[in-house]
């Protein structure tokens, strides 16, 4: 395992957050983060960076401890910050240079200067003179460039227009089949389902739920108004369902694999404006952070 | 030593660097032509007028200090050079880590592989470097007021002998005639190299803000708030010095004035009147006991107090956790 985090734990005088965490990371993964502000996403990220020193737990990398062997850590992982700062005084060009030089004898600054061509960034303005969106693409040149086997990305996408969020997607894509392994935090879904191939979400500091992506991508999810009361589910078929009231009438039933054997049932409830949708991970996400009354559920974790 | 690092340290702090030391380098060069210009005889009068209390303020003769190696000395306890220095530690030692963090850039910079130990050395080492910058250019410019400037001396005209006679020499002054103005070059009336350990004491000074400041720095998130302490207790400082020279009750605030081993003007009071004891760490009196520390005592008092400082920063900086930007 490249990443591995045992019982990590962030507790501040007032507030815990980060709680408990466990998790690990396999070389060559695509790993999502998911869970509102204040989830403890970035405290993950800053505690696997040294940043800040654990009150519990620990975490490691390539097998080198976050906190105590922090240098050897950064040797081998390349970082985006959510908002990416950056030194206002030098050019986007000097810029790459300085990230690429400032790793002991690297070769990155050609890579960085291709990437940010793909970025379709003008990288002879001054970083002062750049708007958010072009100094967010700078540091994601850098932080890309660099040859490490882990990168992780913090909201990568935040402050970015569609066509570059796609680009984004590419070269995240583009790094996996490199054989490099990918922490990509996120708050639209959408990114991380696309990339991702497992994320865990988190709530209020803890990892509350871990989810492969390629059994979620079988699963379907029907949203309709029930008219009239909800009818017991078939024996044949409880296992294999989860259905969610919200409000007064519309109801959202899941399924993770086949829609056949449970069609004829469907065909039998009061339902109308009927609509049939891959359940995708917003389902899996609105189950922890949504509003939702919940009626029944599959089992809380399908991880591995 | 990572070259690229220390390349950013220099480049971030170029212009500050290059405007404090033109200033000081100006100015000690422009007093030292001033000097030049008003003779030293004409402060007897005005030396007269003060009132005794006003000696207190000064640690030399006041006669001492009214000629031209003094008033060229006292060049460097002006407000500009006093200032200069002080900007320059204080910006760059606010900037080392609180600075970083108040622009959110510590993020980026520790996500490299750098230990926080490299990124405060070598912020460290810039400011330093500057700190010798600024206090070179306080000796260089009155190295070079020296070398470029004559003094206007009154003085009546003398019988100038074909031979030198002893006792007298080969001029004979002529009481009775009237005085003449003679343009005489400051070097023949004093060495550059007497403020060598005034220079020091302004680099010693340098040092140490520099150190208090990054110390307070590593504990910081907010810039702003760093500047406001460190200014704040500097005016403390002063006022403590200034307090305790004024009133002997009150002696004891001196003591814990970091200004008091600045006493540039001593330093070179001793170079000119006892160029061994220049560089002395301990001064002994007539009967042999020690009468306090020497210019170089005073120096690396300072140093010391300032290795002290930079020495919790680090450990400071080291065990911290780093808030995110805001």
């Amino acid at each position: 395992m490249l990443v591995e985090a045992n019982g990590l734990t962030k507790r501040y005088p007032r507030v815990a957050a980060l709680e408990d965490c466990t998790f690990q990371v396999a070389a060559g993964e695509v790993f999502g983060l998911l869970g509102p502000n204040g989830a403890g996403k970035t405290t993950l990220i800053r505690l696997l960076l040294g940043y800040l020193r654990p009150t519990g737990g620990w975490a490691r990398i390539a097998g080198f401890d976050c906190c105590g062997d922090s240098l050897e850590v950064r040797r081998r992982v390349s970082y985006l910050p959510g908002e990416a700062r950056l030194f206002r005084q030098m050019r986007g060009r000097e810029l790459l240079e300085f990230f690429a030089r400032v790793r002991p004898g690297s070769q990155e600054v050609e890579r960085s200067f291709r990437f940010a061509a793909r970025l379709d960034l003008d990288i002879s303005r001054p970083v002062a003179a750049m708007s958010t969106g072009m100094r967010q693409k700078l540091a994601l040149a850098a932080a890309l460039a660099a040859d490490t086997p882990l990168v992780i990305l913090d909201e990568p996408t935040a402050n970015l227009d569609p066509t570059v969020r796609a680009e984004v997607g590419e070269l995240v894509k583009e790094a996996r089949a490199e054989g490099r392994t990918i922490m990509f935090s996120s708050h639209v879904l959408s990114e991380v389902e696309e990339v991702c191939d497992r994320v865990v979400i988190l709530r209020g500091g803890r990892l509350v739920h871990e989810q492969l992506m390629q059994p979620l991508r079988r699963r379907h999810r029907i949203r309709a108004l029930l008219h009239g009361d909800l009818p017991d589910i078939p024996a044949a078929l409880r296992d294999q369902l989860s259905i969610e009231r919200r409000g007064d009438r519309e109801v959202v039933i899941e399924t993770p694999g086949e829609l056949s054997p449970w069609l004829g049932w469907l065909a039998t409830l009061p339902l109308r404006d009927v609509v049939v949708e891959p359940a995708g991970l917003r389902a899996v996400y609105e189950r922890f952070h949504g509003p939702v009354v919940r009626h029944e559920a599959f089992a809380a974790t399908e991880a591995p | 030593m990572n070259k690229a690092l220390l390349w950013k340290c220099f480049r971030e702090s170029r212009w500050l660097l290059l405007s404090c030391a033109a200033a000081v380098y100006a100015f000690c060069w422009v007093r030292v032509w001033m000097v030049g210009r008003i003779d030293t005889e004409r402060f007897g009068a005005i030396l007269e007028l003060l009132p005794g209390d006003w000696k207190k303020f000064t640690v030399v003769e006041m006669d001492w200090l009214i000629t031209y190696a003094g008033r060229i000395a006292m060049a460097f306890d002006e407000p500009v050079v006093v200032f200069g220095m002080s900007i320059w530690a204080i910006a760059r030692g606010s900037d080392c880590v609180s600075g970083e963090i108040n622009r959110g850039t510590m993020e980026m910079l520790l996500a490299q592989p750098l230990s926080r130990l490299q990124v405060l050395s070598h912020q460290a080492l810039m400011t330093v470097a500057g700190v010798v910058v600024i206090a070179g250019a306080a000796w260089g410019g009155t190295w070079t007021g020296i070398h470029t400037t004559s003094t206007r001396e009154e003085a009546r005209p003398a019988w100038r002998l074909p031979f030198a006679m002893p006792g007298v020499g080969r001029e004979i002054p002529r009481p009775w005639a009237a005085k003449e103005v003679r343009w005489t070059p400051m070097a023949d009336r004093v060495s550059s190299n007497i403020y060598l350990p005034a220079a020091a004491n302004l680099l010693s000074l340098g040092f140490f803000l520099a150190a208090i400041t990054t110390l307070v720095s590593s504990c910081d998130r907010y810039r702003w708030r760093t500047i406001g302490i460190v200014v704040g207790a500097y005016v403390a400082q002063t006022i403590m010095k200034l307090v305790g020279m004024a009133a002997e009750e009150w002696r004891w605030l001196m003591y814990l004035s970091v200004f008091t081993p600045y006493e540039p003007e001593a330093g070179v009071n001793l170079a000119m009147k006892s160029p061994s004891l220049a560089w002395s760490v301990f001064l002994y009196g007539p009967d042999g006991q020690r009468a306090g520390l020497g210019p170089l005592g005073d120096d690396l008092l300072l140093i010391c107090g300032g290795l002290l400082a930079y020495g919790a920063a680090a450990v400071i900086f080291h065990r911290r956790d780093l808030p995110a930007p805001l």
